[in-house]
C-alpha cells in the first residue's frame, strides 16, 4: 500500500521494531481507522492532493505512517487547521482526524462551527470513550457509570451525559453525510472502511463536509483485553451511540474557487486609488491661522455628520498636497451618542494628530459647544449650530470668534437634514479662509464620485454655509 | 469455490503482530491462535495461522490493526528469509523533492495618495503584499481592516473568513499559513490574548502569519480606547515556550501600510509569525498613504503542506517529544531570534543627535512626542525622540549610541511601563548599566499622553534641575 510509509521514522529513523508497526498499544482502533483511510486515499487516487490534520491524542503521530502531506494541530483546533488549508488550496484534500477529547470537548466550538460552514473537508472521529494519551480520563464520551481516573465511581449525573456527536453534527445545515460505524465484528469493519471511503468521497467530489464518527477500542483504559473491548464497545456502546448513517444528502457538487487575482489594475480600481492628479486650489498654507499646523475638532451627536465633515476637509488638505490627519471618537452607542473628530492639517507633517486645544471649533450641539468651547486657542474660532445651540455659554475665551449658523434650518429647507454637515463646512470656509471653496468642493464631490445625483444638493448646501456667515458680516 | 482459492492467504512475520488477537475473533475457520512463547523481538505473544486450514476469505487482515500485521501474501516470498528488512524494507516515500517558487515582485502604476484609516491602510498593504487570505473575528477598535478585507478580497478571488472565535481564527491561519500562502488577521488586545496558544504553535512549527493587533485598554475587557497594553505581551509573552516574533510599532497610517508590507517579507523571510502593535487611535485614524510601486504576487516555499504532488513529504509541526530533539530545535530556534536581532532592530530618530533629554516613544505618542520635541527644541532645549519601529528586537544598539549624550531619558507611553521595562531590559542585556535619570509619562485608562503633558514634564523636570 502506498499511502502508507514503508518504514514509520518514529524513532531512530524508522530503523528496528518502531519502524515497522504503529505507537499504538495492541488491539487499539485506531490501527483500523487509518488503514481504512489510507485505504480510501489510494482507492480514490488523491494520494498527492491530501492533507492529513493530526489531533493532539494518540493518533497525534498519524503523520509517521500517512505519505500525504501533514499537519499536526493544536488540541481541539483540527478542523480550524484544516479550513485552513482547505481555504487556501481548495483542490487539496483536506482530512481532520481526530479523538473524543479533542472533537468533542475542547474542540467543540471549532468542530461545530466547521461542520455548520459546510466546506467539504472530511473529518474521522474517533469515538473510544475514554482518554486514551493522558491516561483513561473521562470523555465527553464517557458512558454513564462508567470508572475512569476522573471518574472512580463511574460517571454520574454531575458529570453531565455522554456527547452523542454524531446525532449532533447531523443536526446542524452544514453537513451532507454523517455516520456513526464501529470496529468490533468483520461487518462493521467493512461498513466502517465504507463509510470512510464515502466520506472522502463527498469531498474529493466537492460536494460538502462529512463527518464519520467510528466507535473504536482502548484495551489499555478499559483495562480489557482486546476481544473484551470489542464485546464492550457492542454491548455498552452502542446502545448510547446507535450506529448507522444520520444523515447522507444529495448534493451537487458546488466547491469550485478561483485562483486569487494578482492583476494590479484590479488592485487599484478595488483600493479606490486614482492615477487622475487632483486640481489644486491652494495658493499657501493659511498660515494666517497657524504658520504649521492647525487643529480642528468637530463635534455632535453620531448622525451629524461630523466625522464626514472631518474627513472631507483631511481630504480637501491632502489634494493639496499638505499633511492630514483625522481621528474620530464616538462612544459605546451605534447610532446617536457623543461624536467627536479630531483634525489636524499641517504644511509639512502632522507631529501630534490630537486636538485637546483647537484652532478652530465645529460645534452641532450645546453640550459640544459647551465642553470644547472654552478649549479653543485664544484668537480661534468657533461655527456652531445657532438652530440646536439657542444660547453661547460662558467660559469661552473673549478673543475666540464665534459664529453661529443654522446649519439644521437650511439643510431641512433644502429638503435633507443630512447635509447640515455642508453647511457647516461652507460655513467653516467662510469664517476662517482655511481653505479656497474649489479646494473644499472637490473634497465633496470626490466622496460622492459614486452618487453624482447628491453633488449639486451639497453644492447648494455648501454655498448656503457660506453665504449663512458672510451675511452675518464677521 | 474456485474463485476462493485464487485469493491470497495470510502472511505474518511475528515481528510485527502485536499479539492483541483481534484476527483470532474474526477467523471464522478457528485457523489463528495465540503462539506459546513470547516473541524475543517485540516482548509480545504474536499469533500462529494454520495456513492448511485457511480458506483466504481475508478477514483476518481487515481486522489486524496494524498496516504491516497480516498481509496478504507475496507470490514468490522466500519462507526462509523471514528478515522484515530484508522482504520489505529499504523504500521510502516517492514524494519528489520540492523546488522553490519564488515571489515575484509585479509593477503597480503610480496613483494619487489615499486619504484612508489606518487599519484601511495595513489591510492594503497586506494584499499589496500578496495576500489573498485573510481570518478574523471582529473587535472593536479593529473592526475596519476585517471589514475593508470582507469587501475587497471577493474582488480579487481571495478569502475572508470571519472565524468563529480568535481561537479559531489563528488555527485557520496555522493550516493557511502551513500550507504556504500569506495570511493574516486583524484583532486587539482581547482578542489577541485568546490567540497566543496558537501564536506558540505557529513559532513552534515555523508557520508564517501577520497579527494586527490594534491595541485596546485592558486588563479584561477595559475598553475600546487606545493604550498600549499588549507590548509585554508581544515581545516575552507570545503563549508558552520559547517564543518570539518580530514586534512592529507604526505610528502612521503610512506606516500601517508600509509595516505591514514589511511585516510579511519578514514572517515568510524566517518562517516565524510576525506582530504589527497599533494603538486604537493609529487604527481609526485617516492620514494620507501613498501607495508602493510594486505589489506581490507570492510563490510557494520548499516547506509548505500545500496539498499538491510536490510537496506531499512535507509535514508541519511542533513536536518533539524527545527532550535531546527539542533541546536542539529550541537552539535552533534561538539562533534564528539572533539573526531576528542582529539585522531586524528598526527605529527613527528626530533630533536626537545632540539631546540631552531624549523621549523614547512609540505609535501614535512618538508622534505627541514629537510635537513636544519641537516646542521644546523652539525653546533652545536639547530634546529628541528615539521611536523603536521594532519593539522586540529591541534596537538598542541604535538606543546605546545616543544615550552617550543624555542626561535625562523620558519615556511616553499609555501603558503601565511596558515599553520602559522594555528599553531597560533591554539596555541590561545589551550591558549598558551606568543608565541617565530615567522618568516617564504615562497613560493607561484608554487615554494617550498628549503633546502638551509631555511638555508641561520635561520643563518640570528642568525646573527642578534648576534649582
Amino acid at each position: 500500500m502506498s499511502v502508507f510509509y514503508d518504514k514509520f521514522n518514529r524513532h531512530a529513523e524508522g530503523a528496528g521494531l518502531k519502524g515497522n508497526s504503529t505507537h499504538y498499544c495492541p488491539g487499539c482502533g485506531h490501527g483500523l481507522a487509518h488503514k481504512y483511510l489510507a485505504e480510501a486515499i489510494e482507492e480514490l487516487g488523491i494520494q498527492d492532493s491530501t492533507v492529513l490534520v493530526s489531533p493532539v491524542g494518540c493518533s497525534v503521530f498519524a503523520y509517521y505512517y500517512f505519505d500525504v502531506g501533514n499537519t499536526q494541530a493544536a488540541h481541539g483546533r483540527a478542523p480550524a487547521v484544516a479550513l485552513g488549508h482547505k481555504l487556501s488550496n481548495p483542490e487539496a484534500t483536506v482530512i481532520s482526524y481526530q479523538g473524543d477529547g479533542d472533537l468533542a470537548s475542547i474542540g467543540l466550538a471549532e468542530t461545530v462551527s466547521a461542520a455548520q460552514l459546510g466546506a467539504p473537508i472530511t473529518v474521522i472521529f474517533i469515538n473510544n470513550a475514554i482518554y486514551g494519551m493522558t491516561g483513561g480520563q473521562m470523555a465527553p464520551t464517557t458512558l454513564m457509570g462508567q470508572q475512569t481516573a476522573t471518574s472512580p465511581d463511574g460517571r454520574s449525573m454531575f458529570n453531565g451525559q455522554p456527547m452523542r456527536m454524531a446525532e449532533l453534527i447531523a443536526g446542524l445545515e452544514g453537513p451532507v453525510y454523517v455516520d456513526r460505524v464501529a470496529l468490533f465484528d468483520a461487518k462493521n469493519r467493512r461498513l466502517a472502511k465504507k463509510a470512510i471511503k464515502k466520506a472522502v468521497q463527498m469531498q474529493v467530489e466537492g460536494r460538502g463536509y462529512a463527518f464519520v464518527e467510528v466507535l473504536a477500542e482502548c484495551p489499555t483504559h478499559l483495562r480489557m483485553e482486546p476481544a473484551d473491548a470489542e464485546k464492550w464497545v457492542k454491548e455498552n456502546m452502542t446502545p448510547i451511540f446507535p450506529l448507522g448513517v444520520k444523515k447522507d444528502l444529495t448534493v451537487e457538487p458546488w466547491w469550485k474557487r478561483p485562483a486569487p487575482d494578482f492583476e494590479p489594475a484590479h488592485m487599484l480600481k478595488a483600493v479606490g486609488a486614482s492615477q487622475e492628479a487632483t486640481n489644486r486650489h491652494a495658493e499657501a498654507f493659511p498660515t494666517h491661522i497657524n504658520p504649521l499646523d492647525i487643529s480642528l475638532k468637530l463635534a455632535g451627536s453620531g448622525g451629524d455628520g461630523a466625522q464626514t465633515a472631518a474627513m472631507l476637509i483631511a481630504r480637501a488638505a491632502i489634494n493639496e498636497g499638505f499633511d492630514a490627519t483625522h481621528i474620530p471618537s464616538y462612544g459605546p452607542e451605534s447610532r446617536g451618542g457623543t461624536s467627536y473628530a479630531d483634525v489636524h492639517v499641517a504644511k509639512d507633517e502632522v507631529l501630534n494628530p490630537a486636538s485637546p486645544h483647537p484652532d478652530i471649533l465645529i460645534a452641532f450641539n450645546a453640550p459640544s459647544l459647551a465642553k470644547f468651547g472654552p478649549t479653543v486657542v485664544k484668537g480661534g474660532t468657533i461655527v456652531y449650530d445657532s438652530s440646536i445651540v439657542k444660547e453661547v455659554p460662558a467660559g469661552i475665551d473673549p478673543s475666540v470668534k464665534v459664529v453661529g449658523v443654522p446649519f439644521t434650518e437650511i439643510a431641512v429647507d433644502l429638503g435633507k437634514a443630512v447635509v447640515k454637515n455642508i453647511v457647516a463646512l461652507g460655513a467653516l470656509q467662510a469664517a476662517t479662509q482655511l481653505f479656497p471653496k474649489d479646494t473644499l468642493l472637490a473634497a465633496v464631490r470626490q466622496a460622492l464620485k459614486d452618487k453624482c445625483a447628491l453633488i449639486p444638493l451639497n453644492e447648494e448646501a455648501f454655498a448656503w454655509g457660506v453665504k449663512a456667515v458672510e451675511a452675518l458680516g464677521k | 469455490m474456485a474463485q476462493l482459492k485464487e485469493r491470497p492467504k495470510p502472511f505474518l512475520l511475528p515481528d510485527y503482530c502485536k499479539g492483541c488477537g483481534r484476527c483470532i475473533s474474526a477467523c471464522a475457520k478457528g485457523c489463528i491462535t495465540f503462539d506459546k512463547e513470547i516473541d524475543a523481538a517485540t516482548g509480545y505473544v504474536p499469533v500462529v495461522i494454520d495456513l492448511e486450514a485457511c480458506n483466504a476469505c481475508g478477514l483476518c487482515m481487515d481486522a489486524c490493526p496494524e498496516p504491516y500485521g497480516l498481509r496478504e501474501t507475496p507470490a514468490d516470498v522466500d519462507f526462509e528469509l523471514q528478515d522484515p528488512a530484508k522482504l520489505f524494507g529499504g523504500k521510502k516515500s516517492t514524494a519528489p523533492t520540492p523546488v522553490d517558487i519564488p515571489n515575484q515582485r509585479i509593477p503597480l502604476p503610480k496613483s494619487e495618495p489615499l486619504v484612508i484609516k489606518g487599519n484601511y491602510a495595513s489591510a492594503i498593504g497586506a494584499l499589496l503584499a500578496g495576500c489573498r487570505h485573510v481570518f478574523g473575528y471582529p473587535i472593536t477598535p479593529s473592526t475596519e481592516g476585517a471589514e475593508l478585507m470582507a469587501k475587497l478580497l471577493p474582488k480579487l478571488d481571495g478569502t475572508f473568513l470571519q472565524a468563529v472565535s480568535e481561537v479559531a481564527t489563528v488555527n485557520h491561519m496555522y493550516g493557511s499559513g502551513g500550507a504556504g500562502y500569506p495570511c493574516m488577521t486583524f484583532t486587539s488586545s482581547p482578542g489577541f490574548s485568546l490567540m497566543l496558544e496558537g501564536v506558540s504553535y505557529m513559532v513552534g512549527a515555523e508557520i508564517p502569519g501577520v497579527f494586527v493587533n490594534v491595541m485596546r485598554g485592558g486588563p479584561g475587557l477595559g475598553n475600546i480606547a487606545p493604550e498600549q497594553s499588549d507590548v509585554k505581551l508581544a515581545c516575552r509573552g507570545l503563549g508558552h515556550g520559547n517564543t518570539h516574533a518580530i514586534t512592529l510599532m507604526p505610528s502612521t497610517p503610512q506606516e500601517m501600510l508600509d509595516l505591514t508590507m514589511l511585516a510579511f517579507e519578514l514572517t515568510f523571510k524566517y518562517r516565524n509569525p510576525v506582530v504589527i502593535l497599533g494603538d486604537g487611535y493609529l487604527g481609526q485614524m485617516t492620514g494620507k498613504v501613498t501607495l508602493p510601486d510594486f505589489m506581490i504576487k507570492p510563490g510557494i516555499p520548499t516547506w509548505a503542506v500545500n496539498g499538491d504532488a510536490m510537496h506531499r513529504g512535507n509535514l508541519i509541526s511542533s513536536i518533539y517529544l524527545s527532550e535531546q530533539d527539542l533541546e536542539a530545535h529550541n537552539v535552533y530556534l534561538n539562533d534564528k531570534y539572533r539573526r531576528m536581532i542582529e539585522a531586524e532592530s528598526r527605529c527613527e530618530t528626530f533630533m536626537a543627535d545632540d539631546a540631552e533629554i531624549l523621549i523614547i516613544a512609540a505609535n501614535t505618542p512618538a508622534r505627541a512626542s514629537k510635537g513636544a520635541v519641537q516646542d521644546l527644541r523652539q525653546k533652545g532645549i536639547k530634546a529628541g525622540l528615539f521611536r523603536p519601529i521594532t519593539v522586540w528586537p529591541f534596537p538598542v544598539k541604535q538606543l546605546a549610541k545616543e544615550l552617550a549624550h543624555v542626561k535625562q531619558v523620558v519615556v511616553v507611553e499609555a501603558s503601565n511601563g511596558q515599553l520602559e521595562d522594555e528599553v531597560r531590559l533591554a539596555l541590561s542585556n545589551h550591558g549598558v548599566t551606568q543608565l541617565p535619570a530615567f522618568s516617564h509619562v504615562r497613560h493607561f485608562g484608554g487615554m494617550l499622553p498628549q503633546q502638551t503633558e509631555v511638555l508641561a514634564h520635561i520643563q518640570a523636570l528642568l525646573a527642578k534641575e534648576a534649582k
